[in-house]
């Protein structure tokens, strides 16, 4: 519109006239899409990784049984029965496919004292073969219900017993429990002490630093394995003393990780504007620098797990394990180890159930660490 | 250099005289004395007492510990797992065989991890690269027990291809085929944090300009990597190895146990279970000695390959 314009104008009345942004607040057009925070884009690579999706479902299952496990039957953990010890496995639906079915194969057996109903109650024989004669007596193998043996034909021990007649199911539920707890307790506990111990560290700097970095090269040369001997025979055997020995030395690798993040973070101008406003050394630490680092510690915790749960066994295998009747899968893994040969299913179900949980758990935190570093994607 | 090398010798010296009184401390104080035969008058039991000056302070104590050690090479003397055997010559008969285990599983990881590694930085992303990195996950977090106890199972007890456990007055084929399993179930882990770890470099120096330079020549894919990148990546691989030794080390305490191997790692148990009180102390001493040793060994070995670290140290 042009000045010449104006004049012809058609004569508006005043009233007519309103400002175009009244009433409406002036801003700038919503977005269509959701705010994606770190957490959001985090989990949103989290779920493309297959593999670690599936591990963490793994672990909740893990978890689900060992909490709620034990109430699936009636025995409990500790229930001691000589009369039925070392049942092998017998699972109410798979025993018709022949798995799982109680049955217990003896070798070498005399066949004249087949039918001493003493050793062989009625219906115990299931069948007899590879009949042969060795230095003139007459030899054969045979297949046993070890239930309908020991006298308990309608009871189901889905994992068997061991050789105090416990039901292996009950106590391996119990056993991941103790085992999960340990693993859980000592990797909570070595964050927050390796947190604060790096934050400290890697914020004061100089000296502090200095005096804080070789205390800890001190306690890192001290072996794990003679850390945690001597931590146990001293405090003696139990969750507490596992857990305690397992933080003695196992803070320091967080506390490093920590305070190089903070020696990264500390000189930014975000937390020199911080404190030029006047914020306090602990808000710094904890509010504007620590929370960068949120990623690498949940991933440091989950990488940690495995471990602990490990070194659990570990000590359980070297006779520094829970005090019995308490069982851990590595109190379980030691126990089967003595009767291996013959009764490996003894063994077999608490290692694989180590196995799957270690593999679920590194697994796990390999996604985790992908999520919430993608830079650091493929390099293991 | 040299005397970069004397400081970190001081220092680990002065570590191992910490752990050493810690350990002398700890072992000293448990609860229950070392001669609890209750058959024994209590006479007898104060006279041995005595002898070994078990009745006096625990300063005392350490100092005549200290004492034999420094200035007659004196250990102690095992008290029940060996009776009156010298703890240090108990535990030297037994260090050879755990070197031997330890020695023969490393020299079976390295090629066979350097060989897979290599493969899966080749064929990155393709189909030999999942099936070594499944491996890697399968071998590293299955712990090394559980693979002892597995293949002594299935492979010794029920196909009878190797003997159940360590036959020690074997000799020949015979003895080294009953260290077989305890080699293989000790070399998974090893083998599986050397593909890890050479995988991971080989891809990063992969992306290099000398790498580029390596292939404007003519070289292959393969030739660049085996001559150029696989160099490059040996070095830092010395870090892995060396500190890879003590890790075995401790793994084997479990494995020897189970393949009834006379070792280290058994005489540890054996004697934290008796309650041997000098002979527990000699091998803690000797395994933190050997960890101490591979840290020293790490860090001189950084050094030499890279000035800059020494430099930082000072």
């Amino acid at each position: 519109m042009n000045i010449a314009d104006r004049n012809n104008m058609p004569d508006f009345p005043k009233e007519k006239f309103a400002f175009v942004q009244q009433g409406a607040a002036i801003k700038d057009e919503r977005f269509e899409t959701k705010p994606i925070g770190f957490f959001k884009d985090a989990m949103l690579r989290f779920r493309k990784n297959k593999a670690s999706v599936t591990a963490i479902v793994i672990i909740l299952i893990i978890a689900f049984i060992s909490i709620f496990g034990p109430s699936f039957n009636p025995y409990g953990f500790n229930d001691q029965d000589i009369t039925r010890i070392n049942l092998p496995p017998r699972i109410p639906v798979l025993e018709n496919f022949g798995i799982a079915d109680g049955t217990r194969i003896l070798t070498n057996r005399r066949v004249d004292k087949l039918d001493d109903e003493e050793k062989y109650p009625e219906g115990t024989i299931i069948e007899v073969f590879n009949r042969r004669v060795e230095k003139r007596v007459e030899m054969c193998d045979v297949k046993i219900n070890a239930y309908v043996q020991s006298g308990c034909p309608d009871d189901y021990f889905w994992l068997g017993t061991d050789y105090l007649g416990r039901d292996l199911w009950t106590r391996m539920c119990r056993g991941s429990r103790v085992s999960l707890i340990i693993a859980v307790l000592s990797v909570l506990a070595n964050i927050v002490i390796g947190i604060i111990y790096g934050a400290i560290a890697g914020y004061y700097g100089g000296k502090v630093d200095m005096v804080m970095m070789r205390i800890c090269e001190i306690i890192g040369a001290f072996p794990q394995v003679v850390v945690a001997t001597l931590f146990i025979m001293f405090f003696g055997t139990g969750i507490f003393s596992i857990v305690m020995a397992l933080i003695i030395r196992g803070w320091i690798s967080t506390a490093r990780m920590i305070r190089s993040q903070f020696l990264r973070f500390k000189n930014r101008e975000y937390v020199l504007a911080a404190r030029t406003l006047g914020v306090k050394d602990t808000a710094l630490i904890f509010r504007h620098i620590l929370p960068n680092s949120i990623g690498p510690i949940i991933t440091k915790a989950m990488i940690e797990v495995p471990g602990a749960i490990f070194a659990e066994s570990f000590l359980a295998f070297i006779g520094l394990g829970l005090q019995a009747p308490e069982p851990s899968i590595g109190v379980l893994l030691s126990e089967g180890q003595k009767v291996l040969l013959h009764y490996p299913y003894q063994t077999l179900f608490p290692a694989l159930l180590i196995s799957i949980l270690m593999i679920s758990f590194n697994l796990f935190s390999n996604g985790l660490r992908d999520a919430f570093d993608p830079t650091m994607r493929g390099i293991d | 250099m040299t005397r970069y090398i004397i400081e970190r010798i001081v220092a680990m010296l002065l570590t191992l005289f910490i752990i050493v009184t810690i350990a002398f401390c700890v072992v000293r104080l448990m609860p229950g004395s070392v001669y609890d035969n209750p058959e024994l008058p209590q006479k007898v039991l104060d006279a041995l007492e005595a002898r070994d000056h078990l009745n006096e302070p625990i300063i005392v104590q350490y100092g005549y510990f200290l004492k034999g050690v420094i200035l007659e090479g004196d250990w102690g003397t095992s008290i029940k797992v060996e009776p009156s055997v010298p703890a240090f010559d108990v535990l030297v008969k037994r260090i050879p065989i755990t070197l031997e285990v330890n020695v023969y599983s490393l020299l079976l990881s390295l090629p066979l991890g350097i060989v897979c590694g290599t493969l899966a930085a080749l064929k990155k992303n393709k189909l030999p690269d999942h099936i070594i990195s499944a491996m890697v996950v399968l071998f590293i977090s299955v712990p090394s027990f559980v693979f002892a106890s597995l293949m002594q199972y299935f492979l010794s007890f029920k196909l009878n291809l190797f003997p159940i456990v360590y036959e020690s007055s074997a000799v020949g084929w015979a003895r080294f085929s009953s260290m077989c399993l305890p080699i293989l179930a000790l070399a998974f882990g090893p083998i599986a944090t050397v593909t890890r770890y050479l995988r991971g470099e080989l891809v990063e120096t992969v992306n290099s300009e000398f790498m580029t330079l390596a292939k404007t020549k003519g070289l292959t894919q393969v030739q660049a990597t085996v001559r150029h990148a696989f160099r490059n990546s040996c070095l830092p691989l010395a870090n892995v190895i060396i500190p890879m030794f003590t890790n075995i080390l401790g793994g084997s305490l479990v494995v020897e146990q189970i393949f009834a191997i006379p070792g280290v790692g058994g005489l540890m148990v054996k004697s934290i279970n008796a309650n041997d009180h000098p002979l527990t102390i000699a091998i803690l001493i000797f395994y933190s000695l050997v960890s101490l040793l591979t840290i020293l060994l790490v860090d001189l070995s950084y050094g030499i390959i890279d000035p800059r670290i020494r430099l930082e140290g000072k």
